[in-house]
């Protein structure tokens, strides 16, 4: 683009998308695997479909002559169909919907909004919200403050959308409550029933959510925990071992019995055979990967529970250890989850993942309990060491911000001052440069 | 009816990697319609379409969408192809017909549904706020009133940092075209976001925020 556009509007909203499109990862080699079977099954379908062309030629024909007989009198049907079609239509009660879909309160009650097919919402007072957009599928709201629970009746083609704060929650059928305080940047979502999917500035990307389940994101902290709302009760990390280097052992991890049922039996992968010949008899991490993402962590544990600490972390693939790490820290097992990225260190040492879990292990440093002079010490010494191995990787301008915060807190903002001239240099516009910004301007 | 057994020992054959292939003699068993054919294209070109669509859309999943749609319509076309050396051009025509297709198909659904084309743009950003999330949408919106080529063209140079010349070879159009393109498609888009108040004070209230 030519210098004379260089800060024009067309130019900021370039950069913007740009930035968007930078999140998107390319489509990794079991995505192309997996979207392949879907169009080849469609390419066979195409290729049955020209064989019995003939015949369905033929069968068209009869069609047209029966409809001929019998469709002229259900024309008047159509306007039905396309009723079906039309967007949803909606009742708001304690409230108003002004210009640009604002929800305005009309008094001190909550906002009531029931839309034609079911689906219920109420925002509790003082909420903020928006009415984005309403079609045939459902709507998409975005709350920009405060709490509304949703009621929403399933459909197979609901397709509803909920922006709240950086996340976006999608959901088909279910009842759950949502909250987003945007000065805390709390995020905070109960799900009664049913199951959302949840993408936002969160480590994993989507975190799937499941009935029962609570998931609270506390963005300043980067602290993301997923409880059982019937067990579990408030969210905190609780029961964290002592901050240490050393290649992980059971003694720090043993934060929860070992269950003494026999283990259930698995699918026997090729992987899984070999793992047995090499002596981990009762090991298996087979489907952690996926077990994380569809939010089953307590599976996860229970394998890791029967198979024992040590065993599990001396056999699991780099990519069981990080997925045995997300489910440990979204339960609350920090001293598990510290153990099994020390192990991704330890055991898979060079590669881009072992430098993603010393990422990993900064962030849990930072969100642990305790003496925080020292977490904070060996928080940066975390990031330093992923700075170090992955000057440009996924999580350096993550791990630059944290660690002029935390040089913030340890040293105070001077001290603090050349990482922020540091962080605008290389991440202008990354989501630490407003306090980069407001670091340089210390007095 | 005697049995007879063979002494021929049986041998597991794994099947002959397709790495070495040129895309010309690729695009001839195309043509020929061989079956592992489409595959080795869907692995070779997918990742350009998805790229391709993504820039152009906004959006992973619609963008999932279209290279399923696109490499379904290659396999009723692939008999079509008349120059087996241009099988790259062949796909990126293909894409583009497609992504204008998807354009109609929008504006026909805006029509049935009484809502602007923009409101049916599903765009993410993991990070970005609801304001940016809200502009993103309208500039996407703007975006789809360009013409299939002016926008694939604006979203390979300015979304996906291409240069003029790769943006050329991956549309399979001269260099001069591409430039004629770009420069439509940037004074369309500076025309028409000037018009568009709401989006321009998006624009400025975050502008002002962050220099506050």
């Amino acid at each position: 683009m030519d210098e004379s556009r260089a800060s024009s509007p067309l130019d900021e909203l370039t950069h913007l998308a740009r930035e968007a499109r930078c999140q998107v990862p390319a489509l990794t080699p079991a995505e192309l695997d997996s979207h392949w079977s879907l169009v080849s099954t469609q390419i066979a379908l195409q290729k049955s479909r020209r064989r019995s062309r003939v015949r369905l030629a033929m069968v068209g024909a009869v069609a047209t002559a029966v409809v001929a007989a019998w469709g002229i009198p259900k024309i008047g049907r159509l306007p039905e169909r396309a009723s079906t079609q039309a967007a949803l239509t909606y009742n708001i009660e304690g409230g108003t919907v002004v210009e640009g879909g604002y929800l305005r309160e009309s008094g001190a009650e909550a906002i009531k909004l029931r839309f034609s097919e079911g689906t219920k919402l109420v925002l509790t007072p003082g909420t903020r919200a928006r009415l984005r957009t309403v079609n045939s599928t459902g709507a998409r709201i975005a709350i920009e403050h405060g709490t509304t629970s949703f009621q929403v009746t399933p459909r197979t083609e609901a397709k509803w959308q909920v922006d709240v704060g950086p996340f976006l929650v999608t959901v088909k059928g279910t009842v759950f409550t949502v909250s987003w305080d945007a000065v805390k940047e709390h995020f905070d979502l109960k799900l009664q029933r049913g199951e959302v999917s949840v993408t936002g500035p969160i480590s994993t990307g989507e975190i799937s959510v499941k009935t029962g389940q609570r998931l609270v994101v506390n963005l300043p902290k980067k602290e993301t925990v997923i409880t059982e709302e019937d067990g579990e009760g408030e969210p905190g990390w609780a029961g964290a071992p002592v901050p240490g280097t050393a290649i992980p052992t059971e003694s720090p991890i043993q934060d929860r019995p070992t269950p003494t049922a026999s283990r259930p039996s698995n699918r026997n992968s090729g992987m899984a055979s070999e793992r047995r010949t090499l002596g981990a008899k009762s090991f298996t991490g087979q489907g952690w990967v996926e077990a994380v993402a569809a939010g089953q962590w307590d599976r996860v544990l229970a394998d890791v529970d029967r198979a024992g600490v040590k065993q599990t972390l001396s056999h699991a693939s780099s990519e069981e250890l990080l997925a045995l790490a997300d489910a440990a820290r979204y339960r609350r097992r920090t001293g598990l989850a510290r153990s099994a990225l020390l192990a991704e260190r330890h055991r898979f040492a060079g590669s881009p993942s072992a430098l993603d879990a010393a990422f990993l292990l900064g962030r849990l440093e930072e969100s642990r309990p305790g003496e925080r002079q020292g977490q904070m010490v060996e928080a940066v010494r975390w990031y330093d060491a992923y700075l170090a191995g992955a000057p440009s990787g996924p999580y350096a301008s993550e791990a630059l911000g944290r660690k002029m915060m935390a040089t913030k807190q340890l040293r105070g903002a001077p001290e603090a001052n050349s990482l922020a001239r540091e962080y605008l240099r290389r991440f202008p516009t990354g989501s630490y440069a407003g306090a980069a910004r407001a670091l340089l301007h210390y007095p | 009816m005697p049995i007879r057994s063979s002494h021929i020992p049986l041998a597991l054959v794994s099947s002959p990697s397709r790495d070495h292939l040129s895309d010309t003699e690729l695009a001839r068993a195309l043509i020929a319609g061989a079956g592992w054919a489409y595959e080795e294209t869907w692995n070779r070109f997918a990742p350009t379409v998805f790229n391709m669509a993504v820039s152009a859309l906004g959006s992973p999943s619609e963008a999932e969408d279209i290279v399923q749609e696109v490499f379904c319509r290659l396999a009723r076309k692939a008999k079509t192809l008349r120059k087996p050396e241009c099988l790259r051009s062949f796909i990126v025509s293909f894409a583009i017909r497609v992504l204008k297709w998807d354009s109609r198909r929008r504006r026909l659904q805006s029509w049935l549904t009484f809502l602007p084309a923009e409101s049916l743009t599903d765009v993410v950003g993991f990070s970005l706020d609801v304001e940016s999330r809200d502009m993103l949408q309208r500039f996407y919106a703007l975006l789809s009133r360009l013409d299939a080529r002016e926008r694939i063209v604006y979203a390979l140079r300015h979304i996906e940092s291409m240069t003029i010349e790769e943006t050329a070879e991956a549309m399979d159009l001269s260099v001069s075209t591409v430039k004629r393109l770009q420069e439509r498609a940037t004074e369309r888009l500076a025309k028409w976001l000037e018009s568009d108040f709401e989006l321009t004070s998006l624009l400025r209230r975050k502008r002002g925020c962050h220099e506050a």
